[in-house]
């Protein structure tokens, strides 16, 4: 651990519209290379923590109000989507994840780059990890079919040459077949390239089977985190999100026992 | 034969405008009701180069057109870029108060008498007879023919040019494209950039062609409707329906009545809005933006 | 959301009566008393010109607060209300001129061209919204003005049309006095059918509209008639707005109904302050004094006489300038500017209302 983090969320506070805290002090960090899950049900704030490191909270009203959003030692929270570009942050959002009505290799080509890749090595890097998307140049995007937008939408993202990778809702609307294939994807993007990749998931058999970390939000807070291998080991984790129930039909005293622990998440 | 030429000028001047709207729409959805006052400019502008590059004609052109480039440009950059982000009416409205604004300068600067950038820069005006018994006046043919050229140069720039492509990122999904490195502040003044001078040049055109008054801004504002009428995000759209409105005002002229020139235009606008809101071309989910 | 007036501390209202006057506290009733005594009393100290200048704001008012209740309170754009207007005046202007119809007559005559015209100016509003409606009612306006230019045209007032005072049993009203009253009268009776609408289940739909009209729809409200609603509400008072203005004047021609009325209308709402009539007031009063105070302010310079035939182009400028800015800097307008104020004196010496949810 002598190296210092890539990403360091401490306490984070995210406000929606003055009003609603989403975020309630989540404190994280990602070390280089790794793929880091954020896991959670609908609400917990997984998004809105994505969009805290990426800086587009300003399009919902809402704002970083406490703590601290560092990466490669500068603070980032509330700042312009572009600068955080600029430092090596890409995002693939959850909707609109690609411009709809250009070709792909349109789509391919459009984000920047740093300035000595051109036009053939980013095409060359995106069809190195989704060849696919080589018979597909000149598709319009938007008929596209789920996983192939979903390719293209991580290609996109990788032509920006990104140290940190966030990817929102990888799985959502995608058959386990391709959601599985995109993840090997994203393995494989991290073992070439090197590049950190943090994912946010509801489906968390998808994310724990790549996941080097995670992190298990509820409600705006963490209440869980460690190494991915005891996060699958985990019976909690296995009863609420991976959907294995742990004994027989019958439940017994212990069972409740069990539930009863886990009211605690929710205190 | 003399009207199928009427309608080709007419619509061409409405095309070259239309142009300008469809840009700025396209590529960061706003309404720039100030085209017509700044295509007025443009034409002042050459009134300037004019008496500045008294006996080099070429030059004062060149210089007017940079300028208005440029006028594009800080526009944006110092009124347009604030309302970015804001809602979608109070640009349109920024920009009404900024045509208002222009009109009045423009009366304060120049006076509001007509004015003649074509003597101004000793140009002569011959009428060209045409095979099959029309005529058409020398600038009237040069303003064709310049529509046919920025047409045909926007369309290779948007689909080709790696800043076209990004204007039409940033016109589909600007948060994506942000997101993706694109300079959303650059390519927006890139957008009025570009409007401005197209409508520049057609506002010096018809001023070289038939005088500079202040029924140009009048002209401006009936190109409107031949913007929306093909779908305001679409340049196709932009030229299909400025020939329409361009026939349906020279025939309305000929065989119903001449006062009817200055509403044709909105009347077919009308017609459109009640059939096909997002026009001819246009993307239909433009409809539900505000 | 607190609404209007913020007030010190907690007050309470325990009956149905106090809840629906229109006035709170005593401070509100006191100042309204003094308001109302100012107005009575002005015509009797004030020349012709500055009688003039109330008779313009009230007429001014009447159409600002029509607009206001049509694109501030139900959210619809209009920008082609000085058509709304023109209408009213043409209809007032025809009938005296081809039947020599009498007021009664022609300004409820006013009234119902401009609820008419309001469901053809509403129509679009079924189907577009924001600009694409904005952009429809600004065509609607050209049609509207180019028809009163066909009939000037057609009839032979390429001038315009002269109008007789109106009369009441005899007597006709050309008193700058009498017709000061007269306007403020039809001014009050405007805010108060406004306050009511909007204090009724019209104005609670229109709200919901303008908040979120999916939303409102899914609550059962009938969008489709209550936006219809807005519309012919506010354009047939803005027509009778239009007939008042023609007999006030004695005169309608279409140039008086330029695009830029339009606009003037639309910044009297934006200026003023969207979403209240007390904006609209506001903004009524300052768009028709602005003309005036450029014109002063011209005077003061050392070249004065040479700005006299362009007052025009400085007016445009001036108008245009100013728009810019509050729509750059004070989006909420004067109503924003003097809430600003009331609440820094209310909350003095603190200086912002407790953050709701504040603390952990």
């Amino acid at each position: 651990m002598s190296e210092p983090a890539l990403l360091t969320v401490e306490k984070l506070e995210v406000v929606y519209h003055r009003t609603i805290t989403a975020v309630q002090g989540i404190s994280l960090s990602v070390r280089k290379g790794q793929i880091v899950a954020i896991l959670g049900t609908n609400g917990a704030g997984k998004s809105t923590t994505l969009r805290a490191i990426s800086g587009f909270l300003g399009i919902d009203d809402a704002r970083v109000t406490d703590g601290s959003v560092t990466f490669n030692g500068r603070r980032i929270e509330n700042r312009q989507p572009n600068e955080i570009t600029r430092f090596g942050i890409a995002l693939v959002p959850e909707r609109d994840k690609v411009f709809p009505n250009l070709t792909v290799i349109e789509n391919l080509t459009a984000p920047f780059a740093p300035s000595h890749y051109n036009r053939r090595d980013s095409e060359d890097l995106a069809y190195q990890f989704f060849p696919r998307l080589a018979e597909l140049r000149s598709r319009t995007a938007g008929l596209l079919s789920g996983g192939e937008r979903q390719m293209l939408a991580l290609a996109s993202a990788l032509v920006c040459r990104p140290e940190l990778l966030l990817v929102d809702e990888l799985s959502l609307g995608l058959a386990p077949v391709i959601v599985q294939d995109l993840m090997a994807r994203l393995v494989q993007i991290r073992h070439e390239l090197g590049t950190t990749i943090v994912i946010v998931e509801q489906s968390a058999a998808a994310a724990l089977s790549v996941a080097d970390y995670g992190y298990v939000l509820e409600n705006g807070r963490v209440v869980l985190d460690g190494e991915g291998a005891r996060l699958r080991a985990h019976g909690d984790i296995q009863e609420f999100y991976l959907g294995q129930t742990s004994g027989s039909d019958r439940r017994s005293y212990r069972s409740v026992k069990q539930y009863r622990r886990s009211r605690r998440w929710y205190g | 034969m003399q009207l199928a030429v009427n309608i080709v000028v007419l619509s061409a001047i409405y095309a070259l405008i239309a142009c300008g709207y469809v840009l700025i729409y396209r590529v960061s959805r706003v309404l720039n009701l100030a085209h017509g006052e700044l295509m007025m400019l443009g034409a002042y502008l050459l009134l300037a180069t004019a008496a500045s590059f008294a006996g080099n004609p070429v030059a004062a052109i060149a210089a007017a057109v940079v300028l208005s480039l440029a006028v594009g440009i800080l526009v944006y950059v110092f009124l347009m870029r604030k309302m970015t982000g804001e809602m979608v009416l109070a640009a349109v409205l920024t920009t009404v108060a900024l045509g208002t604004l222009l009109r009045g300068l423009m009366v304060l600067i120049w006076s509001a008498q007509q004015q003649y950038p074509g003597q101004a820069l000793g140009f002569d005006n011959p009428a060209i007879a045409l095979p099959g018994g029309g005529r058409i006046s020398t600038f009237a043919a040069i303003l064709v023919v310049t529509t046919a050229l920025v047409y045909t140069g926007l369309f290779v720039f948007l689909r080709f040019g790696r800043w076209g492509v990004r204007m039409r990122a940033a016109g589909q999904n600007p948060l994506l494209a942000a997101q993706r490195g694109i300079n959303l502040h650059a390519v927006y003044a890139l957008a009025w950039g570009l409007s401005t001078l197209t409508g520049s040049m057609a506002g010096m055109l018809i001023a070289l062609d038939s005088g500079l008054t202040s029924s140009m801004t009048v002209i401006g504002l009936k190109a409107f409707p031949a913007a929306l009428v093909g779908g305001l995000d679409s340049l196709v759209g932009a030229l299909v329906g400025a020939l329409i409105i361009g026939a349906a005002e020279v025939l309305s002229i000929q065989y119903v009545d001449p006062l009817l020139s200055d509403v044709v235009p909105f009347l077919v606008l009308i017609a459109m809005l009640i059939v096909r809101p997002w026009g001819l071309f246009g993307t239909r989910e433009e409809l539900d933006r505000v | 959301m607190s609404r209007g007036t913020p007030r010190a501390s907690g007050y309470f209202r325990t009956d149905y009566a106090q809840d629906l006057a229109l006035t709170q506290t005593r401070l509100e009733r006191a100042s309204l008393l003094a308001f109302a005594v100012i107005l009575a009393a002005f015509p009797f100290l004030a020349t012709a010109f500055y009688l003039d200048l109330a008779c313009q704001v009230f007429l001014a008012a009447i159409g600002a607060l029509s607009l206001m209740l049509l694109t501030g309170y139900a959210g619809q754009i209009s920008l082609g209300h000085a058509g709304l207007l023109a209408a009213g005046a043409f209809t007032a202007g025809i009938l005296f001129r081809e039947f020599n119809a009498p007021f009664w007559v022609t300004l409820p005559a006013a009234a119902a061209v401009g609820a008419l015209l309001g469901i053809v100016f509403g129509l679009p509003s079924l189907r577009l919204r924001g600009l694409y409606l904005a952009v429809s009612t600004l065509a609607l306006h050209f049609v509207v003005v180019y028809l009163g230019g066909e009939y000037e045209s057609k009839r032979g007032y390429s001038t315009g049309i002269m109008i007789d005072a109106p009369t009441i049993g005899g007597y006709a009203i050309t008193n700058g006095r009498v017709w000061y009253f007269v306007l403020l009268v039809a001014a009050v009776a405007t805010l108060l059918i406004c306050i009511n609408l909007l204090r009724s289940r019209t104005g609670r739909a229109w709200r919901a509209i303008r908040a979120h009209e999916t939303v409102a729809e899914a609550l059962g409200i009938n969008i489709a008639a209550y936006k219809l609603l807005a519309f012919v509400i506010s354009s047939a008072m803005a027509a009778v707005a239009g007939a008042l203005f023609a007999y006030y004047r004695h005169f309608v021609s279409v140039e008086a109904f330029s695009l830029f009325l339009s606009i003037q209308y639309v910044a009297m709402i934006i200026v003023g302050g969207m979403g209240s009539l007390l904006g609209a007031l506001l903004g009524a009063v300052f768009v028709t004094l602005f003309p005036y105070l450029i014109e002063a302010a011209l005077q003061q310079l050392p070249n004065a006489q040479s700005y006299a035939g362009v007052l025009f182009a400085v007016n445009y400028a001036a108008f245009g300038a100013v728009m810019i800015l509050f729509l750059l800097f004070e989006p909420l307008g004067l109503v924003g500017i003097w809430h600003r104020v009331q609440h820094y004196f209310l909350l003095w010496p603190f200086k912002h209302r407790p953050v709701a949810g504040a603390g952990k």
